[in-house]
């Protein structure tokens, strides 16, 4: 399914400069350097993490979208670069593992 | 990163890069305050790369389009409460005196406090990989010190033998361990 899908399925757009990219499976973390090398290109990475690293890496991973869980908020300036780097972030009020099985029913 | 010390090499890889003759690795511990400075004599950097060093989006590379060693040891200093900060003199402006000190401080009792983990494979990395180049190793407790010098080790062996041989490695490791083995036994 696409990113921009999941805007039906109780997930918000924070940026979808790429709304149209496809997701293939998730990767859910928080510590940058250990997501970095390990999630894959078309996951959707799910984390509470919200600072400007997130959109490094994101970017690096290639992954379809960032989905901030449990309500995170991106700062505007994070936003602003996530957008200028083509990179799609979500939000959702759910914790990690409820958006992770969403996500596994959806795709 | 899960441990400091992989940040700490991170960080002075870049010194060596930038030509560095010494590089000194300097860790402070006073009461809850960690304080971690890398200094280095290297080429040094102007205002304008001092504030890119701390955007991921910046790199010297050109293997890829990102850089985070910086970027994630500001993050890990800032979320125990801590701060980081970069200075730097470029040679251009000082033939002399030039180089970059960057500064992190960590509040060790946040449990957001990254563990500094194996410094001592940190240390002995860094000289094997740059078996030419000085580095300064001083870790500061309320208990003692740490300290290792390439300097005084390459001057106790002559000119003839590399920093980077196996032998020497195993020693500078041994040597580490055991004056933090004495830090533990006080």
């Amino acid at each position: 399914m696409t990113v921009e899908a999941l805007l039906q399925h109780g997930f918000q757009a924070v940026t979808l400069p790429e709304g149209n990219r496809e997701i293939d499976g998730a990767y859910i973390g928080d510590l940058l350097s250990w997501v970095m090398g390990r999630a894959t290109a078309d996951n959707a990475w799910i984390t509470i993490m919200s600072n400007v690293n997130v959109v490094a890496v994101a970017s690096l991973a290639d992954v379809s979208c960032v989905i901030l869980c449990e309500g995170v908020v991106l700062p505007e300036d994070v936003k602003a670069t996530a957008e200028q780097k083509n990179v799609n972030v979500l939000t959702t009020e759910m914790p990690a593992y409820q958006a992770a099985v969403r996500l596994s029913q959806l795709i | 990163m899960k441990e400091l010390s992989l940040n700490l090499l991170d960080v002075a890889e870049n010194s060596v890069k930038a030509g560095a003759t010494l590089t000194e690795l300097l860790l402070t511990e006073e009461q809850n305050r960690l304080t971690m400075v890398i200094r280095d004599d290297g080429c040094g950097m102007s205002a304008e790369t001092v504030a890119k060093v701390i955007d991921p989006f910046y790199t010297t590379r050109t293997t890829r389009k990102v850089g985070l060693g910086v970027p994630f040891l500001k993050m890990e200093a800032e979320q125990t409460g801590g701060s980081l900060t970069v200075s730097s003199t470029e040679a251009s402006a000082d033939p002399i005196c030039h180089g970059t000190t960057l500064t992190a401080v960590f509040y060790t009792d946040h449990v957001d406090f990254t563990p500094l983990g194996d410094v001592i494979s940190t240390v002995t990395t860094l000289i094997q990989g740059h078996p030419d180049t000085d580095f300064l190793f001083l870790h500061t407790t309320a208990k003692g010190e740490v300290r290792l010098a390439t300097c005084g080790v390459r001057s106790l062996l002559g000119e003839d033998v590399c920093l980077g041989e196996y032998e020497v490695i195993k020693w500078i490791e041994a040597y580490l361990k055991e004056q933090y083995g004495d830090l533990q036994g006080i």
